[in-house]
């Protein structure tokens, strides 16, 4: 048993932590956005994710063949937690989830295409799975795709597609059998997000106002050489993809930032010229904190293991960090506010906010943790059915 | 980065597993419940023979000398079974406070006959009223030439009917940790005992001393060390009750999951219905969580790493979750989870009395806030 990482492992920490000393910018690293830090959405911040392109970074767990250097995927993951906790524009969909299933299922077309531009972060994706009757059940998407020429003709609609306002490119699934059971009759697809027929709406957010959008198809067309792997299979793509990914969606670093920015708050300041730590409410607070925190790093901890252990990927593990950690995200915000006192309130930039305003962002931000990425009553349905064997319930 | 035991490690789980299946099953802890004793002699006997009962005392002892992580091993399956013993006050505290302040003496006469079974020692810490710091020990050890006299009431001594001495923390001065560490004779004339009877139904004593006579050679470390020898002691022990508060949660979440894909109601499982198996899916991944935070520490310990923190949030979370998981599993049995017949009231009834026992909750808290928050104006 070894609760720490390897020196290799902490010497690679150490280089990341010098690439961010030296390439230290505050429109980059902003921890301020809070989750959505991870998006890479300004022309700073695509700088940034070429050149840790350049340092190789961006393919490390893909094969040689493709451009990677097939390493383990605990490197992804150490590096994804340094860049998340400073704030900084994370290693994402592309290299992820895109590249992955383009790795395992895609044309030799379109590994030429993607792959190395992905290496090189010359594009930024969008992901569309949800529809307005498609959330938590993804695979009763409906967007409509039928046969016309050489491609498909698109009718539709997608919702809750963050980045589709910068990226260029959109990987999406379509009902392309509507005869089929709902899992048998969704394909993917990658389309240009520029492409006529496509249109973008911006969802404003109680989080920041330009993260997520809806997107409409009419009579779009893409053609079938832009389809992903088999007809008809992309629902076991997609999930299959997800199991892989779960890995860097849902850092903990943050968390333990904004811990860390509470307590510090506590040990140093004064309320009604008392320090605050006196006070044994808020004292009973943070003890309850810190230790659910670190109950949170160590369920990431078990499925960090488990990767490196190889065989079946740690699903069950994924769902029950994911499950606490942004249960526990939430709890920390609200901590905050309630510790922070009125002007907790205050959004950053505001004179008296405490903790740099980030009481009222993390407050806003981390609402969307347990509903995204697969909802807190989707991870107890997985970990009921694959860790206890309960019986189907939905 | 690596959660997997060792095949030695494997290995002494599933011996103490199988000792405990044999030597305690739940019948047999059921018949222990409020007996004077507490405890069965076979039980105690084959914990000797397997050397478990010096499992962490130094082999010049007469013990094995394993670490925190082998502790926290057998305490989890402790925890599991629910075997009833004084390991814990005789093995881990009393042997852990002679290994590190008693005198060369104390420890040749003492350490191997606990790593035997042959003596037991139990402390005599909490007093009537009173908290778990060291203002809690008012209890007067007066001294008079060569001896001291002892005074005053303990309570909650467990095994107290069974010991061969009783390691009481008493009072020698009026500074906060002017505290004594003493070994006193449960026989010597003075001393009272009376059963309490728990929510646990576990073995234990009050004890009066009227004037006791101690000789000052019985005095565990230097004058005044007393606290400090104790505080120590505890934060190793807090780990492995930590590891039987998981053990305890993992069993009972087991034989209520078994439950809920056995039991129908309105034609399925009960497990069939999400208020049910989300109950479970939360109970699972804070039992996982807590466990991994507890071997955490106990890996910590076994490194020489710092675990002023590391343990007290561990016992903290563990019987947190012990205690909430429990009263959810008896609501998943329903009615007969009132029932003495069923077993899941006994997991119920040690997960409250665990968590209040040895650092409560509100003690525990204050260690754990002290360590994040005053360290840096200190």
């Amino acid at each position: 048993m070894n609760f720490d990482f390897s020196d290799e492992q902490h010497q690679f920490l150490a280089q990341v932590d010098r690439f961010l000393e030296e390439n230290y910018d505050p429109e980059v690293m902003d921890p301020s956005r809070e989750n959505m830090s991870q998006l890479v959405d300004t022309p700073k911040r695509r700088a940034f994710m070429k050149k840790i392109g350049e340092r190789g970074w961006l393919g490390m767990t893909w094969p040689k063949k493709y451009g990677g250097s097939e390493g383990e995927g605990v490197y992804e993951y150490l590096l994804n937690e340094r860049l998340a906790g400073a704030g900084c524009p994370q290693i994402g969909k592309g290299v992820g989830i895109i590249g992955k299933t383009l790795i395992r299922q895609g044309s030799e077309k379109l590994k030429q295409e993607f792959l190395p531009q992905i290496l090189r972060n010359d594009i930024e994706f969008a992901v569309g799975y949800s529809e307005p009757q498609a959330g938590s059940d993804a695979a009763a998407m409906a967007l409509k795709a039928v046969r016309d020429g050489d491609g498909w003709r698109l009718n539709g609609q997608k919702i809750f597609t963050t980045s589709a306002h910068f990226a260029e490119w959109y990987w999406f699934g379509a009902r392309t059998d509507p005869d089929a059971p709902k899992h048998q009759g969704i394909t993917l697809f990658l389309m240009r997000m520029d492409s006529p027929g496509l249109t973008i709406q911006a969802m404003p957010t109680i989080g920041e106002r330009e993260i997520t959008n809806q997107v409409f198809f009419d009579d779009a067309w893409v053609s079938d050489e832009y389809r992903v792997g088999e007809l008809n299979k992309g629902f076991g793509y997609i999930s299959e993809a997800l199991d892989l990914e779960r890995f860097t969606m849902f850092t903990f670093a943050p968390i333990q930032g904004r811990v860390d920015l509470l307590c510090e708050y506590v040990a140093t300041e004064e309320r009604d010229g008392k320090p605050l730590r006196a006070d044994p409410v808020v004292r009973q607070r943070i003890a309850q904190l810190v230790t659910q925190t670190e109950v949170a790093r160590v369920l990431g901890f078990r499925f960090v293991a488990k990767s490196i252990k190889g065989g079946a990927p740690p699903t069950n593990e994924a769902s029950q960090y994911k499950l606490y950690a942004t249960t526990h995200s939430q709890r920390v915000a609200n901590a905050s506010m309630d510790i922070g006192g009125p002007a907790a309130q205050l959004r950053v930039g505001m004179e008296d906010a405490p903790m740099n305003g980030r009481a009222d962002t993390s407050y806003r931000c981390t609402v969307v943790e347990t509903i995204g990425g697969g909802s807190s009553e989707i991870q107890k349905n997985i970990i009921a059915r694959r860790k206890l064997g309960l019986p189907k319930n939905f | 980065m690596d959660l997997d035991f060792t095949e030695e490690q494997e290995m002494l789980r599933d011996m103490v597993r199988g000792v405990c299946s044999e030597y305690a099953p739940l019948d047999v802890v059921r018949a222990m419940e409020d007996d004077p004793t507490g405890y069965p002699a076979e039980l105690w006997k084959q914990l000797g023979e397997l050397d478990l009962l010096g499992l962490m005392i130094p082999e010049e002892y007469g013990g094995s000398g394993q670490t925190a992580l082998e502790g926290a091993i057998v305490y989890a399956e402790l925890g599991r079974s629910l075997a009833p013993s004084p390991h814990f006050a005789s093995s881990v505290l009393g042997a852990g406070a002679l290994s590190l302040a008693g005198s060369d003496e104390q420890r040749r006469s003492w350490l191997p006959k606990i790593a035997s079974g042959e003596a037991i020692l139990t402390p005599a810490w909490l007093e009537p009223k009173r908290g778990y710091g060291a203002r809690g020990v008012q209890i007067r050890a007066e001294r008079n030439g060569a001896e001291y006299r002892l005074t005053g009431t303990k309570q909650h001594v467990p095994f107290a009917s069974a010991a061969s001495r009783l390691l009481v923390l008493a009072r020698t001065g009026d500074g906060e940790e002017d505290l004594a560490l003493l070994l006193v004779d449960p026989k010597a004339p003075g001393i009272e005992l009376t059963q309490q009877l728990s929510l646990a139904s576990d073995t234990q004593y009050k004890v009066r001393f009227d004037d006791v006579r101690v000789p000052v050679d019985d005095r565990v470390g230097a004058e005044g060390s007393g606290w400090s020898t104790w505080d120590q002691v505890m934060h190793d022990g807090i780990i492995l009750l930590a590891a039987q508060a998981m053990g305890g949660a993992e069993r009972a979440l087991e034989i209520t999951v078994q439950y809920t894909k056995d039991r129908h109601q309105f034609g399925k499982p009960i497990g069939a219905f999400q208020a049910i198996a989300h109950y479970l899916a939360d109970a699972s991944t804070e039992v996982d969580g807590g466990m991994t935070l507890v071997w955490e520490a106990a890996w910590a310990r076994s490194q020489g790493r710092p675990v002023r923190r590391l343990a007290p949030m561990a016992k903290l979370f563990a019987c947190q979750t012990f205690r909430d998981m429990t009263a959810m599993c008896v609501q998943v049995w329903g009615g007969v989870g009132f029932t003495l017949e069923y077993d899941i009231q006994l997991y119920f009834r040690r997960a409250k009395q665990l968590q209040l026992s040895w650092w409560d909750t509100r003690y525990l808290e204050e260690l754990i806030a002290s360590d994040v928050l005053d360290r840096a104006q200190a």
